[in-house]
């Protein structure tokens, strides 16, 4: 007993570092699985005062464009309102706008934050989307603030189709330009050509059907290959992303409870 | 006094990490992370678990504005934990290391030494662990050469103007 004992405290600096090394595992493992806790992420609020602090800074220089974009926004949804009535959708689908107070773009797991959090009505899995197309899906929620995973970080994962004739892919990002995406599972019998619009399918409760995705830029298959290598053009042009819409689908947990029953 | 001063110009380190190199957007590899300028600087006169949790504190408060929950934080404890035997390595003088370590400490070559292992080491580990897995190398070593230098290049500016 003695000698283990004294063995212990002779490596009680490795045994430390080693506690603490997979304590930081845990948790890195723990984020990427299922991040429940909002208070270690930038939905904390100090830290998303500060983005939003910072962003607001940043915002005075570039009014100008801002206000393109929001002038923009207000036709399209000006048309949208026309068209509402039309739409089955419109009584289960409301939109929250939400303003991005923190992105990155360039790194591989790309997060953007929003000034909106559970007292919005903010869910997790829900989507992102603004006036060009698709953003992303609510990873993470803090009271008012919230995380999204955008269409641009290698994680995210989103059901399409090609408008022409409902065939259905899978968009990825494969980590290396923040304009273009993969789209996978496009089986080698369909025939893609550059140009193909790809929208989303409506095939989870996450985004309605139809909201643009990007435009086929060049399409590969190779030799005895049974899948297309598609290389999409995003709609959604996150280098200037600045407002943002929570698709917010009354029947979404409804929707979830189902499926999730069926395993 | 000399603790709340030291205290207060990490502070301002970590500030300035989040508000402006936090925010660079040079290159799409250029992520250097300067925080970590607090750890190397600090005296090795504490025990080295104190050093290695104080390490573990100020990588989990950059994984909280990262986003990279456990990221920051086990690399900083590796660097911690490192420290002290690269330092007792190359620095021949042990009487030098009772205070901060700096610039007028150990010498300009044995920083630089210093300073280029454990900056590698901390980039290498935050941005391997960031990707998660092997199909990204390439774009993890550029980003760790490329981020690396800019932050020894303020490591080594901060100890020229701090203690000519």
């Amino acid at each position: 007993m003695q000698t283990l004992l004294k063995i212990l405290l002779r490596y009680s600096n490795f045994l430390v570092f080693l506690l603490l090394e997979v304590a930081a595992f845990l948790l890195i493992s723990m984020n990427s699985a299922y991040p429940r806790s909002s208070i270690l992420s930038t939905a904390n609020e100090f830290v998303a005062w500060q983005n939003a602090v910072v962003s607001d800074i940043r915002g005075y220089f570039n009014l100008r464009a801002q206000n393109e974009q929001l002038a923009a926004e207000n036709v399209a949804l000006r048309n949208r309102i026309t068209s509402m009535d039309s739409e089955e959708n419109a009584a289960v689908i409301h939109y929250e706008s939400a303003k991005v107070v923190q992105m990155t773009t360039d790194r591989l797991h790309n997060y953007l934050t929003i000034n909106r959090g559970s007292k919005d009505g903010i869910q997790r899995g829900q989507g992102i989307r603004n006036e060009e197309g698709v953003v992303g899906i609510v990873k993470t929620v803090g009271p008012h603030y919230s995380v999204v995973l955008p269409v641009i970080n290698t994680m995210s994962n989103i059901s399409c189709r090609f408008a022409k004739n409902d065939y259905l892919g899978t968009l990825k990002w494969d980590g290396k330009d923040n304009r273009f995406a993969l789209l996978a599972d496009v089986s080698a019998h369909m025939v893609v050509n550059p140009g193909d619009t790809i929208i989303t399918s409506g095939l989870s409760p996450v985004f309605p059907e139809g909201i643009p995705v990007g435009i086929v830029e060049n399409s590969t298959l190779k030799e005895g290959d049974s899948y297309h290598t598609i290389c999409v053009r995003l709609s959604t042009n996150f280098k200037r992303l600045k407002y943002v819409e929570v698709v917010q689908n009354a029947d979404q947990k409804e929707l979830e409870e189902l499926t999730n029953g069926m395993d | 006094m000399e603790w709340t001063k030291q205290f207060g110009r990490y502070a301002l380190i970590m500030l300035l990490q989040v508000l402006l190199f936090d925010q660079l957007q040079l290159w799409g590899a250029c992520h250097p992370y300067i925080y970590i300028l607090c750890l190397l600087m600090m005296q090795i006169t504490l025990p080295h678990n104190v050093d290695m949790l104080i390490g573990a504190a100020v990588g989990l408060i950059m994984d909280v504005f990262c986003n990279s929950l456990g990221v920051h934080m086990a690399a900083c404890i590796l660097i911690m934990f490192i420290r002290p035997y690269l330092l007792g390595s190359i620095v021949n003088d042990k009487d030098r290391l009772n205070e901060q370590i700096s610039l007028r400490a150990i010498g300009i070559e044995a920083l630089i030494k210093y300073a280029v292992i454990l900056v590698v080491i901390h980039h290498l580990t935050v941005f391997s662990l960031a990707a998660w897995s092997w199909q990204h190398i390439g774009f993890v070593l550029l980003e760790t050469v490329v981020s690396s230098i800019i932050t020894l290049t303020v490591i080594i500016a901060y100890n020229f103007v701090e203690y000519r």
